[in-house]
């Protein structure tokens, strides 16, 4: 019992302590998505800028992903890496949902700086619209 | 490591304390549909906490939990009283209550020329502790894990303790508890407040992980979800719980091609289970055969 508890404890305090690091200009993101030709998958186009410069953001590594805000958890799809776009902080991404509804685009952004972008987006079921807003777009 | 690996992993250990913690609900014999409940409050106030008021992490998910846990037992106070189904339904009507509050409850402050905060339904967003302080998504699996192992160490030394055997017994009679002394009501409370605190760890790691949590996160899904675990895994050791998590999140999530029919499938697999061994794959005969394999081994 004394062991156990002795080896909870050095476990417990095993942990790392977060390390403190300087922070980068925020980003900021629009998106818009547009239905391929194939069921539930779309084509998005984002534009990374700094939030404050709001100077394109190039070279930048993102990755986009997305979560059902009513299904945590349950419905998620697999991160993909976005390409550069043809303008400058330009990405484009190729997602394939797993059903329509509304969808919460994970932007993870790394190099010149770190960040997640969270983008809020309905894919319709109709003509496979899409409406949107993020959080830094509202503005 | 690939990104969606962690990001998988990162889910079952986050989901793991809401399983945690609607297990120990079972062994005290008690359904809650109302976990999600905990785990959207510690989310918030863990939030605030380290986004809005600039606390470091671990206190802020230290204040997260301890708020979900002093939630519980105010709820457990009254709802207590009742028992069985009523119960399950006052935990159930309690979650869609908090649900509903946060739907408008606004608070916000201007940080950095932003408003950063709970907007009603709209969320909130911008809880940036990790990316502010260059943790890694690996890092963060790791931390989220050594809790978990933390946690699992807590229930293991419950679970051989008096207090655990007092639960075991409350859950499979609690008349006869009563007979033995046992103040029921007083000890089920004390054993929601820890399921609180349980949830409210994970609702703090999670809304770190995400930056972003909305009310609509914390509907009666998630709350189903995390019972369901404990009935599949198994009520015999606080490891059932976690197979359920990984049967669910980890076994289905990788089966891409049935991705769409998941929901469909893990609810078949609970009524499935729940015919043949309605205590869950690892239920105490199942706990005691292993023991008495392993005892037999090592003799």
């Amino acid at each position: 019992m004394v062991s156990r508890a002795f080896a909870c404890l050095v476990l417990a305090s095993a942990m790392a302590w977060p390390s403190a690091a300087a922070a980068a200009e925020r980003a900021k993101a629009q998106v818009a998505c547009a239905p391929t030709g194939k069921k539930l998958v779309y084509e998005c186009e984002i534009v990374l800028m700094g939030r404050k410069s709001g100077a394109p953001l190039q070279g930048a590594k993102l990755v986009v992903g997305a979560d059902m805000p009513s299904m945590p958890l349950a419905h998620n799809v697999r991160p993909v890496t976005a390409a550069p776009g043809g303008k400058p902080g330009m990405y484009t991404a190729t997602i394939e949902l797993e059903m329509h509804g509304e969808w919460a685009l994970k932007l993870d952004v790394s190099g010149p700086t770190r960040d997640r972008l969270i983008h809020k987006m309905h894919f319709g079921a109709a003509k496979g619209a899409t409406t949107g807003h993020g959080h830094h777009m509202k503005k | 490591m690939d990104d969606h690996l962690v990001g998988v992993l990162s889910n079952i250990g986050m989901i793991s304390f809401i399983a945690l913690s609607a297990y120990l609900l079972l062994i005290v014999g008690e359904i809650s549909f109302g976990q999600q409940a905990f785990f959207a409050i510690s989310a918030y106030a863990s939030g605030i906490a380290t986004a809005m008021w600039g606390w470091d992490f671990w206190p802020g998910l230290a204040w997260g939990a301890a708020v979900a846990a002093a939630a519980a037992v105010l709820v457990g106070i009254p709802t207590l009283r009742i028992r069985g189904l009523y119960f399950s339904i006052a935990t159930l009507a309690f979650a869609e209550m908090v649900r509903l509050v946060f739907e408008v409850f606004k608070y916000q402050v201007e940080i950095d020329g932003e408003m950063v905060g709970p907007d009603g339904s709209d969320g909130f967003r911008d809880i940036r502790y990790i990316f502010e302080n260059d943790i890694t998504a690996v890092e963060y699996m790791l931390m989220i894990y050594g809790l978990l192992a933390a946690v699992l160490c807590a229930f293991f030394l419950l679970e051989r303790s008096r207090l655990g055997s007092i639960f075991r017994m409350i859950g499979q009679d609690p008349v006869l508890a009563q007979m033995q002394g046992i103040d029921v009501t007083a000890y089920k409370i004390l054993a929601l407040g820890m399921a609180g605190l349980v949830a409210g760890i994970g609702g703090g790691l999670y809304a770190h992980l995400t930056t972003f949590v909305e009310p609509k996160i914390f509907n009666v899904m998630l709350g189903v979800h995390s019972l369901a675990y404990g009935l599949i895994g198994g009520l015999g050791t606080a490891f059932g719980p976690l197979i359920g998590v990984a049967i669910d999140i980890g076994f289905l999530e990788s089966i891409r091609a049935i991705s769409g029919y998941r929901m469909i499938a893990f609810g078949g697999l609970v009524a499935v289970l729940l015919i043949f061994r309605p205590r869950g794959l690892l239920d105490e005969a199942a706990v005691n055969w292993i023991r008495l394999r392993l005892r037999r081994r090592h003799a």
